[in-house]
């Protein structure tokens, strides 16, 4: 026994080390815990909350769009969507054959969406496809007990009424871009679907409201076991648009078979009654399925549908320039209204022979028979007197060269030449011979059809630039609060009572006097003005290269009108692409305009929708084509 | 034998036994924490019981004379490895390994008792063994004592359960006596082997240990235990979110929480405080035994209390270790608290011997 204990002391020793290495050990050990669960605790508290918790989007129904009137131009539509859960299907390929086949979908996108879907765990439902026919949503329905592993989810979808009227002004809805949802500071998130075009661009914000969030807890699988919090989304607000419902659909059946834009505005304010670009697109094809022959025939389509001419085409104004400059001579005092030139047809500057479009010539005019028969040889003289500098004075003070500040995107400024802009810009010097040109709105000038119809608003008023626009007023759906739009009218030229009442009376005569370049166009019980435009696309005697149509070298046809003329509530301006002559291509279209807008009835004349040839042996109003060449 | 019975209860150590008992009880808590009102409902009753079954075996332990049980030891050793042979050929799969025998309702793993048998065979070895310088002979008796039942269980395959006999072999040798130079060779020799066991391990293994590795390279895979069972302590913070609130256990983002990974359990719903709890436990149980072993009255008896010892030792900090991600996952249970019959059972009946050795520290041969 002795002996063993004495043995014992290497072992003893031993011992205390065990001891002390266990002690150590536990401190260690200790010591861990201690930094993951307090110097750490904070961020793994945050990682077991947000295993616990899940956010779910409460998407906001997107807000009505409406027109002055309250008609409905926007609304939105259940959309039904085909989900797969992985989870519940056997063989997850044999499902989605069977939804190929019951659906007639391509396979490609689908296996490609799987193959995105293998990112996330097994619980999260692949999208197999949007926007189910009622139909189809009720073949899937019927299946349902053999394919459990396909679910039926419900979203709002826009739709866009009477097949996408005023596309231009409404444009579309699109899943958000990860640029967009960059820039949006992640107000938007994957998946949203936000304005691209349009005035639901324009106003993402206020139709869009704000999206809510559920806050759900949720176990290892996902599945929900309670509500943690839930914020209401916040519905987007109704809009009033400026826009007459009737006005904008009777200006689209004007241009059903032409190419151009048409403004119709209410020179006071600025409100926009009516815009028509043409030809147009249906928005309703970017919240359905676009098809690759839909999305082929946009593109390729020579006219460009897409492109909203009215803010985006600049063209030269023609013989519709002449009512700007005359106004801004006037007033200005750089011309005495009385003073009569001579025009024989044609006159000489700078060595070159300038022809008036009347080859016979119109005798003595003075201003006001000047902007009646548009004789060019009278403007040819005003513009060299004034130069092209004071040329570019008027126009500016009219708005041109500056985009007008309409609320839709991508408007374009057009161009006011001047001796520096040739100077600096062109990088060639400017011809005296050029002032000539742009004294009848020919040349480098270029201006949008918008911008015309806000000029002609300042002119009729007396000087005071509107800013057009197409919001008239918001509304909460929940509160009824109204917004209402309140603009500034900038004045940007001297009234001049005088100088106005002349050239009004000019205009008055274009239409209601004989020899008036749209006398054709008067419209019985509407005091109207107006000015027609005609612009040379080619020389007369061009020949057209092949393959392109001979139709494509016909003249651009401009008419803008205005009435009453004491008192103007509406300011029109047509354009059509290639239509010919101002006073018979474009200013018929205004006249149907300001008819139905004031409530008169005129009868369609041959070549315009509702035409009947029954009812046109009483009509006895002649083609003005052939009246009043310009 | 019986005759001895009547001096014991004055002897019993209440330290250990005390600090056993709180643990064991600790146990059944959180299993019940864990399990309550879902498809595991019940186990902490099971727990509960088996925790009184170990009790009977500590007590059975502590009334026989271990004297005898080291007399026989090779024969309980040489007993204690049949069942681990027989599952080998015969074995049921249960979780990718063949390491249960179903007995009724129950499942049980021989290779815990194994465990016990090979500690007493260890210590019978030394019992005889001088205290200086170890012999060679020695050195491969315990060398082949150690490396049977491990490859046993290696091969089921379950290197988990089987490294839990590599701290006898450790421990056998250190205190043994084994020369300095013979450590470098050990050292070396098991580099070696452990780079030719990675041509011999199973995938799921080489998974676990990239997993232990890089946690963060494959979340939804065998990361995502090691990440859940972090973010399950780390959020515990200084007094946890209170017992049966734990987020992360409760709402079943937890891998098999009422077994291996309990003490993360603990470490969110009771936060720091419960870890360090738990931990001094464990640290008054072991340095107890330790001091325990330095006065037993005879080697055999120092030895076997060394060999129960490191074992329990081994397993909690391997288990503890493995909920922050500073070890592999393994699958070793944390003694006497995670839920497992076999585990808790054989805790208690090395507890009782190491009860067993103390109270006959002064008693006659």
């Amino acid at each position: 026994m002795l002996k063993v204990r004495e043995n014992r002391r290497d072992l003893s020793v031993r011992i205390e080390v065990a001891r002390m290495a266990v002690g150590a050990v536990f401190a260690l050990l200790a010591f861990a815990y201690w930094y993951v669960q307090i110097v750490r605790g904070d961020y793994y508290f945050e990682l077991s909350e947000n295993n616990r918790i899940r956010s779910v989007k409460l998407t906001a129904p997107r807000g009505y769009v409406l027109d002055r009137n309250g008609a409905v131009l926007v609304e939105n539509e259940p959309a039904y969507s085909l989900q797969l859960y992985r989870r519940e299907s056997k063989d997850v390929n044999a499902s989605v054959d069977f939804a190929v086949r019951l659906l007639g979908l391509p396979l490609d996108p689908i296996r490609a969406r799987l193959e995105r879907g293998r990112r996330f765990p097994e619980f999260v439902p692949i999208p197999i496809a949007e926007n189910l026919s009622l139909e189809e949503v009720a073949a899937i329905e019927a299946r349902a007990p053999e394919h459990p592993e396909f679910a039926i989810t419900i979203s709002q979808r826009r739709l866009y009424k009477r097949g996408g009227s005023a596309a231009h002004v409404l444009g579309y809805l699109a899943e958000a871009t990860p640029d967009q949802i960059r820039t949006s500071g992640n107000v938007h998130t994957l998946g949203d679907w936000i304005g691209q075009k349009g005035i639901e661009s324009s106003y993402e914000k206020l139709l869009g409201g704000a999206n809510g969030e559920r806050r759900v807890i949720v176990d290892s699988h996902a599945r929900e076991i309670a509500e943690e919090s839930r914020t209401e989304s916040r519905p987007g607000q109704s809009l009033f648009l400026t826009l007459d419902r009737d006005l904008q659909k009777l200006a689209e059946e004007l241009f059903a078979d032409k190419v151009g834009s048409a403004v119709a505005l209410d020179p006071r304010t600025g409100e926009i009654l009516a815009l028509v670009s043409s030809p147009s697109y249906d928005p309703n094809w970017f919240t359905r399925r676009v098809t690759p022959e839909e999305w082929a025939s946009l593109l390729a389509d020579p006219d460009h549908p897409l492109q909203n001419r009215a803010i985006q085409n600049t063209y030269s104004p023609g013989s519709v320039f002449k009512i700007f400059l005359a106004y801004g001579a006037l007033a200005r005092g750089w011309v005495d209204p009385d003073a009569r030139v001579f025009c024989p047809g044609h006159a000489t500057f700078y060595g070159r022979t300038f022809r008036c479009h009347r080859s016979g010539g119109h005798g003595w005019v003075n201003l006001r028979n000047a902007i009646k028969v548009s004789c060019d040889v009278y403007f040819y003289n005003l513009g060299r007197r004034l130069g092209v500098d004071r040329i570019a004075e008027i126009a500016r003070a009219f708005g041109f060269g500056e985009p007008t500040g309409l609320d839709l995107a991508h408007e374009k400024p057009g161009l006011v030449p001047s001796e520096e802009w040739a100077r600096t810009k062109r990088g060639a010097r400017w011809y005296p011979s050029e002032t000539i040109s742009v004294s009848i709105g020919q040349g480098p000038l270029l201006m949008t059809p918008l911008q015309v119809g806000r000029a002609v608003s300042a002119l009729v008023t007396g000087g005071k630039l509107p800013t057009p626009h197409l919001f008239l007023a918001s509304q909460d759906p929940k509160t009824g609060v109204r917004l209402r739009y309140r603009g500034e009218l900038r004045q940007s030229l001297a009234i001049d009572a005088h100088s106005l009442a002349i050239v009004k009376s000019g205009m008055w005569a274009v239409v209601n006097e004989p020899g008036g370049t749209a006398f054709g166009s008067r419209l019985p019980g509407v005091d109207l003005g107006g000015k027609t435009g005609t612009v040379q696309v080619a020389r007369r005697d061009a020949v057209p290269r092949p393959g392109v149509d001979r139709s494509r070298l016909e003249d651009h046809a401009w008419f803008t009108a205005f009435a009453p003329i004491d008192d103007p509530k509406i300011v029109v301006v047509v354009f059509v692409e290639h239509g010919g002559h101002g006073g018979s291509a474009a200013a018929p279209i205004a006249r149907r305009l300001l008819a139905k807008y004031f409530g008169v009835d005129v009868a369609p004349r041959p070549g315009e929708p509702g035409f009947v040839r029954a009812s046109t042996k009483t009509s006895s109003t002649p083609s003005p084509a052939a009246e009043v060449p310009e | 034998m019986i005759g001895r019975v009547l001096p014991v209860p004055r002897r019993l150590d209440l330290v250990i036994l005390t600090s056993a008992l709180a643990l064991a009880v600790l146990g059944i808590l959180f299993v019940s924490s864990t399990t309550s009102g879902g498809r595991f409902d019940g186990l902490a009753t099971r727990q509960a019981i088996w925790v009184l079954v170990g009790l009977g075996g500590l007590v059975a332990a502590v009334l026989f004379d271990y004297r005898v049980l080291l007399k026989f030891s090779f024969v309980i050793y040489c007993v204690s490895l049949v069942p681990l042979v027989y599952l080998l050929f015969f074995g049921e799969r249960i979780a990718n390994v063949k390491s249960w025998i179903r007995i009724g309702g129950f499942q049980f793993q021989p290779a815990e008792l194994a465990k016990i048998a090979t500690a007493l065979l260890l210590a019978y070895l030394f019992e005889n063994e001088d205290d200086g310088k170890m012999k060679g002979a020695t050195f491969v008796k315990v060398g082949v004592i150690v490396a049977v039942p491990f490859l046993l269980v290696f091969l089921q395959p379950d290197a988990g359960l089987a490294a839990t006999f590599l701290p006898l072999a450790a421990i056998a040798l250190f205190f043994g006596g084994l020369p300095g130079r013979a450590w470098v060779a050990i050292v070396v020799a098991v580099a070696l082997l452990a780079g030719i066991g990675w041509f011999v391990l199973a995938d799921y293994q080489k998974q676990r240990i990239g997993t232990f590795l890089n946690p963060e390279s494959d979340v939804l895979g065998s990361g995502y235990q090691v990440r859940q069972s972090k973010i399950a302590v780390g959020s515990g913070g200084f007094t946890g979110k209170g017992f049966r609130s734990g987020t992360q256990s409760q709402l079943r983002f937890l891998p098999v929480q009422h077994t291996d990974f309990i003490f993360a359990v603990i470490a969110e719903e009771w936060g720091f405080l419960g870890v360090c709890l738990v931990l001094a436990l464990f640290a008054v149980l072991l340095l107890r035994a330790l001091t325990l072993a330095r006065v037993a009255r005879d080697r055999g008896g120092v030895f076997l209390i060394l060999a129960i010892a490191s074992m329990l030792f081994f397993s909690v900090v391997v288990n503890a270790s493995m909920m922050i991600g500073l070890l592999p996952t393994t699958g070793i249970p944390l003694p006497l608290i995670s839920y497992g019959g076999s585990s808790v059972a054989t805790s208690f009946l090395g507890i009782g011997l190491i009860l067993a050795v103390e109270c006959r520290r002064f008693a006659n041969a």
